[in-house]
């Protein structure tokens, strides 16, 4: 019998066993542990697009540690939690440099921050599907978000479709530090909620695909407090659709998988993203994971290159890039080795952004756009 | 858009075998999950959220966070 | 904490359960519950009972799809992935070859009486709706035997567990499930049936967790004419196969190690390449008696 290139029937045989009553359908049997380090390094902004402060970006230290176990026949419960540590200078506005061309007002000296996020879930098993509800939090020194998340997951025609539904809704307070000092705001609130659902369709024995919606609406205070002049609406409702495609090519041992998104929000901002994957397994404990992503948005209609500071406080201005008009590359790799209940991942992304990879036409290029480099190690366990 | 909608309905209901248990050995690799790896998919959802405008899809939103 | 031994019967094994507990009474009523669970397998897919599940699907063969519950339905599936797996070899309705290939047979069949008995074979020929199952000839026959016995001693385990039976292990004529390793956290020493002779052990493995199961081995070989044939008899061809002597698998569940095991036996010759390139824990043991394999490390090895 043949066996290059077709999958391991080990796997094949553990995977068709779990839907066996005994080992509890959709249910975790094993407790997963996961954790991982990762490192966020942005491009230093060059010195003549910087009119006063820093040109040191964003560098930041993520840990993220996760864990989910089952808890008697029915349940699981899963808990989460991600440290970052930053540091480096933000723009706080953008003016017309000697050149005319737009240059950055950046924070000063380096500032050093960190934010810590918790999460649990709980989770209910049934024979066709989960419902879950989890809590999180995320704490900064000028900034808390609760959320609530409830979830859940039914699957249709003998598993060959499988309906998910998600709802959150997160309240958050800022509170910027040094308010006095810069006249900056006090204390301010938003509420986010959330609803996405999506429908995953087993199309034939090597492919599947999930199409989504989501829709989003904030509202509270939407703006950039550090920022010099950033005046937004107080409401912003924000809808996506996406598709995402996996197929197995037996021949090569590899999965291929294609995302597309497309966003669109009431500040005038849509976008475009489009991602693919090639997982290509070496062996049975190898596998190599080359991706490409492109992202492309338009600006919102309130974006302006500069700060305006003649415009009275109640009209709408930004000069954040993320409301600007750019594009990005992502070109990442990443490896994963796998042993029978373990597995270590290490991967590399490269971002790339650009005015010219942009979906509308702009006279300026924004000085802040960010390139940086992501690189991951991570580590899993099952037992 | 509403075309894109539409073109998405449509593959999603059209064009799907009837794919026996027995037959999904390659749809439950790992590899062939909408999602590989818990935490590498909420870091990438984490910094595109803060990095670009956009954000949503086909994954439940958590906390907030005020780097957006 | 104290080591409990219960041995049983079942699935025309013998069977025995080792849970170590504190109160007797609460090891005894666990003990009592698997045993029970054991013989509702035995009962539900015994192929010599015509009240079972097994004996109305085979009685139905040719006349009407039969309704089955969830459970024989997922079993099925499994079944169908081996199939899928192992291209074909591994078929639960090749039992029917036994009635040109037994011990009672005093000449070797004829090239047609097997061809005869083929088609009846396939698992293709099985048509299953979302809860019915229908053998589309008349005189073709399941048999659970392959997958529900290992299932069963995984399903053993897991019951055990669930009424908090930390340390233990469940054995079910040869195949075993762990439900945890010994008390001081140490792993069970197995010892694994030496094909020609019963009473000893070939080898002793070590298991922490998971399960072994094995295929093939003591009294699974007759003689027609002179000749020694296997009672594992390959669904594409019709005849035995000359294999390795018996296979033991290691793996997460007793159900996945089983199927490995009866698949590499299927494979006949090919059997060895097979298993090292399945990336499998396993002990082969050829006709000359030699071993294969990580499964037993060096000092563990006594022959």
């Amino acid at each position: 019998m043949k066996t290059k290139g077709k999958p391991s029937p080990i796997l094949a045989l553990t995977s068709a066993a779990l839907s066996l009553p005994a080992f509890a359908v959709t249910q975790p049997v094993e407790t997963e542990l996961s954790i991982m380090t990762s490192s966020y390094k942005e491009g230093d902004i060059p010195a003549h697009k910087v009119l006063t402060g820093s040109d040191e970006r964003y560098e930041i230290d993520i840990h993220q540690f996760h864990v989910l176990t089952p808890m008697g026949r029915n349940w699981g419960f899963s808990f989460n939690t991600s440290r970052e540590t930053m540091s480096g200078a933000s723009p706080q506005g953008t003016v017309e440099g000697l050149d005319g061309q737009p240059a950055l007002i950046m924070s000063g000296a380096t500032i050093r921050e960190s934010r810590t996020e918790i999460g649990a879930t709980t989770h209910r098993y049934f024979d066709n599907g989960y419902m879950g509800i989890g809590m999180s939090h995320s704490q900064e020194n000028d900034y808390e978000a609760d959320a609530v998340i409830l979830s859940g997951e039914w699957d249709f025609n003998q598993k060959l479709a499988t309906l998910a539904v998600g709802l959150s809704y997160s309240s958050d307070v800022i509170e910027p530090t040094d308010a006095l000092l810069f006249g900056r705001v006090e204390k301010e609130n938003k509420h986010s909620g959330s609803f996405t659902i999506g429908w995953t369709q087993v199309l034939n024995k090597t492919s599947v695909l999930q199409s989504g919606i989501s829709l989003t609406k904030h509202d509270g205070y939407l703006a950039d407090p550090y920022k010099l002049r950033d005046v937004r609406p107080d409401e912003r409702s924000e809808w996506a659709v996406s598709l995402r495609y996996r197929r197995y090519a037996e021949k090569s041992n590899g999965a291929w998988h294609l995302d597309y998104r497309y966003y669109e929000d009431d500040f005038g901002v849509h976008s475009h993203t489009l991602q693919t994957a090639w997982h290509q397994n070496l062996g049975a404990s190898f596998q190599i994971v080359p991706s490409v992503r492109y992202y492309s948005q338009r600006e919102a209609d309130f974006y302006l290159p500069f700060d305006d500071f003649t415009l009275p406080l109640t009209v709408n201005q930004s000069s954040d890039y993320r409301l600007s008009t750019y594009g990005a590359f992502t070109f990442g790799l990443k490896g994963i080795v796998n042993h029978n209940n373990w597995a270590i991942t290490a991967s590399f992304d490269r971002y790339i952004s650009a005015k010219k990879y942009g979906l509308s036409d702009s006279e300026f290029e924004h000085p802040a756009l960010v390139n940086f480099t992501l690189a991951s190690i991570g580590f899993d366990i099952r037992f | 858009m509403n075309r894109l909608i539409l073109v998405m309905i449509l593959l999603g209901l059209s064009s799907c075998q009837s794919v026996q248990p027995w037959e999904r050995g390659a749809l439950a690799r790992p590899e062939m999950q909408l999602e590989v790896g818990k935490l590498g998919s909420a870091l990438y959802r984490q910094v595109y959220f803060s990095k670009e405008a956009s954000s949503g899809g086909s994954e439940v939103a958590g906390a907030g966070c005020g780097c957006n | 904490m104290e080591l409990y031994q219960f041995p049983f019967h079942a699935m025309g094994c013998p069977c025995e359960l080792r849970f170590y507990g504190i109160k007797r009474q609460h090891v005894e009523q666990v003990a009592m519950r698997c045993i029970e669970e054991a013989k509702r397998f035995e009962q539900k897919y015994s192929r010599y009972r015509s009240d079972s599940v097994t004996g109305r699907i085979n009685q139905s063969a040719g006349t009407k799809p039969v309704t089955i519950d969830q459970e024989t339905r997922a079993i099925l599936h499994y079944a169908g992935v081996c199939f899928e797996q192992s291209d074909g070899l591994f078929d639960i309705t090749s039992g029917v070859l036994r009635r040109v290939w037994n011990k009672e047979q005093l000449c070797i069949p004829l090239e047609t009486e097997i061809e005869k008995c083929l088609d009846l074979v396939g698992w293709t020929k099985v048509k299953m709706t979302a809860d019915t199952v229908y053998l589309s000839i008349r005189g073709m026959e399941l048999d659970f035997g392959g997958v529900v016995k290992e299932y069963a001693a995984d399903a053993l385990s897991i019951l055990a567990r669930s009424a908090s039976i930390i340390h233990g292990l469940v054995n079910l004529g040869g195949d075993i499930s762990i439900v945890g390793p010994q008390p001081d956290n140490k792993p069970w020493r197995i010892g694994i049936v030496h094909p020609t002779k019963a009473e000893n052990p070939i080898a002793v493995t070590q298991l922490h967790s998971g399960a072994l199961a094995t295929s093939g081995g003591y009294e699974r070989f007759f003689d027609i004419e002179g000749k020694r044939f296997s009672h594992l008899i390959n669904p594409r061809t019709g005849w035995p196969v000359d294999s390795l002597l018996s296979v033991s698998v290691a793996a997460d569940k007793a159900v996945v190690a089983g199927s490995i095991s009866s698949i590499a036996l299927l494979q006949g010759r090919d059997g060895l390449a097979w298993l090292n390139s399945s990336g499998a824990s396993y002990l082969a043991v050829d006709s000359e008696l030699g071993c294969y394999g990580h499964l037993v490390t060096g000092d563990d090895e006594f022959s």
